[in-house]
């Protein structure tokens, strides 16, 4: 079998491409679901204490073969104006932690009274996670009413936003105090990327629809119907997402090549394959009609978004069309990654990655294992290295970016800031806005050409780490200079101060990772996902066969 | 004292050399270098703040003194304190031979530093350094690498976390009303 060779990074790390990047199986909630179900994960409800209009606080447990961890959540009243998705918000319908192990009573008490504050409350290492929600207002209530009088809410209705709360933050990795990450990458459970945020979202998705449920049965006891159990696979979290995500990618150069890696590798090795059996055509066409099903339902007020769907539609339509000849091919998962490649848009193509990737769990699910990074080899520089290498490196690896002129104040036009009122992230106007001094190190591209234009000017011969010690404001630029030419992936290749930068497309990639869909823009810089929709409830899946995930 | 997650200390510590005045590449060294403090000491907050406050006071090693040590010739001080992360960044950019080892640095600023820089590497400093200001030290071989430590924290007390806050602070950016009316994630109160 000849191998196929893999999408190149100047093909794959385009900001138009990873704007249009879709779920695959090996995103992370599927990974999660994969190792629960095969290991028969179980959940209860150790507590559950709601009023008649649902506040209060509730204990669920997941014992996995080696611990128990137990998402802690609390249900308190919020006044309409004051539920938003900012991550500058101050109060929340519902809040979260991932703990480990069961809490007692005191413990239950001391996370009472922190994580309803969220940001302004202090946690401990047994906290893994910490998140809130809130409900996605119309809609929760519509299903409650319905609910409350014996009735199924409106399934198009329902399915058509796709969930019933929206997290708008979800915190790992010793975020106000939580445990670090240190503290759980060394148990299989939790050893993958963002498996205990999954694991808590995962857990939200659950506690949302027993509130519900709660709620219509305290206005109904008698008569009260429970959410159909289609409805409540049918249904995900929502999740809205800003700026503050968008640094991510760049600031993990290391993960971030092991993720797109993974996929291509698993991509590679789907194409090469000699032909398609009967299971995996068949698995193929249920996920296309799957997904066909629900890129009708994928509603976005964005323009953009709106317009790429529907092309999106189109390409799926012609692929439904074209399939069974493609696959008559030789190597016939190749044929219809070029069909893909030579008519569709990069949203069609990327779908279409996803597609051919899904029948082949046993050919690529191991690939997921590789989807983790420590970024500490990255940080040591190899200052051995002589400047005429260094700069022949840089050359090499951003020729894409030759073009790019940053004396043109368009290619200029953004500069990265920490906001001293929220410390979070943000994205100013260089020549508008104060403040372009205090610029955080993100302008990958126009530094990475600035350290190839002082090294032209260094001997040859002359040790970086001599370079290093005359000109010490180039050694994140050196750092990732050396990481880049290493690790193809860990660089996106487009210039992330310029003027026509949408952080959504970054955000949208990493989102993709994690699993999420209905990508749904509500800015250039913010948008809103779900997570888990159409998947198995984690109560289910100690009960369910096989790896149905 | 407040309990900080060794991740918080890393960030904080790092944004505070930033706002101290070192490059963003020698900010995230000591992030990283704060972190192996932390898990061994009480006092990294303490390590930290007089880090972030003498850092305008030290040099940095002269090509001509990190040339001297390379060819195992006797270090010469200058009268200021060497930078211990400058001198640390220096060794672990390019080790000096083996031949070189054991090697005396004369007038090391804070060098609890220059040792926690080189633990991820074959070398440490001799003996306890502690909280000395300035010292002569002895660069020697180690046989391994330290391995991330969990089970951790850092803790810190409410002055010097105010403190360290406050060099941090420096590298923020009051946000405009342009800013804050785009935002990160929207302006609206939910409407659905």
């Amino acid at each position: 079998m000849t191998a196929i060779a893999l999408r190149p990074p100047e093909v794959v790390m385009r900001l138009q491409r990873l704007g249009a990047a879709h779920p695959t199986r090996l995103s992370f909630l599927r990974q999660l679901i994969r190792r629960a179900t095969r290991e028969k994960w179980r959940v209860r409800k150790h507590l559950f204490d709601l009023d008649d209009n649902g506040f209060g606080r509730a204990v669920y447990a997941v014992e996995t073969p080696a611990r128990i961890y137990s998402l802690v959540a609390f249900s308190t009243p919020l006044a309409d104006e004051n539920r938003s998705d900012r991550v500058i918000a101050q109060a929340w319908d519902t809040s979260y932690v991932l703990y480990d192990g069961l809490p007692d009573a005191a413990e239950i008490a001391r996370l009472e009274a922190n994580a309803p504050r969220q940001e302004a409350g202090r946690y401990t290492s047994r906290e893994l996670v910490l998140a809130r929600a809130n409900k996605s207002v119309r809609l929760f209530e519509e299903v409650a009413t319905a609910l409350a009088q014996g009735q199924q809410p409106d399934e198009e209705q329902l399915l058509g936003v796709g969930y019933l709360l929206r997290t708008t933050a979800v915190y790992g990795n010793g975020k106000f105090g939580i445990a670090d990450r240190d503290e759980i990458s060394s148990r299989p459970e939790l050893a993958g990327s963002f498996q205990a945020e999954m694991l808590t979202v995962w857990l939200i998705r659950s506690f949302t629809f027993d509130l519900v449920d709660h709620i219509a049965r305290r206005r109904n006891p008698v008569g009260a119907a429970r959410l159909a159990p289609d409805l409540r696979r049918a249904l995900g979290v929502g999740n809205a997402t800003g700026l503050g995500m968008a640094p991510f990618l760049v600031r993990h150069p290391l993960l971030t090549h092991s993720w797109f890696l993974a996929r291509e590798t698993a991509l590679a090795r789907v194409r090469a394959e000699p032909r398609a059996g009967a299971a995996e055509r068949d698995a193929f066409s249920n996920a296309l009609a799957d997904l066909r099903q629900r890129v009708a339902r994928w509603h976005s007020d964005d323009s953009r978004q709106a317009a790429a769907t529907r092309i999106l539609a189109a390409d799926l339509g012609a692929l439904a069309e074209n399939l069974d000849q493609l696959l008559a091919k030789p190597r016939p998962w190749d044929a219809v990654y070029r069909f893909a490649e030579g008519h569709f848009s990069l949203e069609g193509q990327e779908a279409c990655v996803s597609l051919i990737l899904e029948p082949h769990g046993a050919l690529i699910d191991e690939l997921g294992d590789t989807m983790k990074a420590d970024e500490t080899p990255g940080h040591i520089v190899d200052g051995g290295m002589d400047c005429g290498s260094l700069h022949q490196a840089l050359l090499d690896c951003y020729s894409w970016a030759r073009a790019i002129d940053f004396t043109e104040p368009a290619a200029n036009a953004r500069f990265w800031y920490v906001s001293a009122e929220k410390l979070e992230p943000r994205l100013g106007e260089r020549f508008e806005e104060d403040g372009a001094e205090l610029e955080q190190p993100l302008a990958t591209v126009r530094d990475a050409l600035g350290l190839a234009a002082a090294l032209a000017r260094e001997p040859a011969s002359a040790s970086v780490a001599d370079f290093l010690l005359r000109r010490p404001e180039w050694r994140h630029a050196v750092r990732r200079a050396q990481i880049v030419a290493k690790f193809p992936y860990a660089e996106i290749h487009d210039n992330l101060i310029g003027a026509e930068l949408r952080p959504v497309d970054i955000l949208r990639a990493k989102l993709a990772f994690f699993g999420a869909r209905s990508f749904d823009p509500r800015s250039d810089r913010w948008l809103r996902i779900a997570l888990f929709s159409g998947e198995p409830l984690i109560e289910d899946v100690a009960t369910m066969a096989g790896e149905a995930a | 004292m407040i309990d900080l997650s060794l991740n918080e200390v890393e960030t904080l510590s790092t944004k505070a050399a930033r706002g101290a005045g070192f490059s963003w590449g020698l900010a995230e060294d000591i992030g990283r270098a704060a972190r192996r403090i932390a898990v061994e000491d009480e006092n990294w907050g303490v390590a930290m703040l007089n880090l972030a406050e003498h850092a305008q006071s030290f040099e940095p090693p002269s090509p001509a003194r990190a040339a001297r040590w390379r060819s195992d010739e006797t270090d010469l001080a200058t009268g200021r304190p060497l930078c211990p992360i400058r001198t640390a960044a220096l060794l672990l950019d390019e080790p000096v031979p083996a031949s070189a080892l054991p090697l005396p640095i004369l007038d090391v600023g804070l060098p609890v530093w220059l040792d926690a820089m080189l633990r991820r590497s074959e070398m440490r400093v001799a003996g306890r350094v502690g909280l000395a200001t300035r010292a002569d030290v002895v660069i020697e071989r180690r046989a391994e690498t330290e391995q991330p430590a969990t089970g951790r924290r850092g803790a810190i007390d409410e002055r010097t976390l105010a403190a360290l806050n406050s060099f941090a602070a420096r590298t923020y950016v009051p946000e405009s009303e342009r800013s804050r009316v785009r935002g990160a994630g929207g302006g609206r109160v939910d409407d659905e």
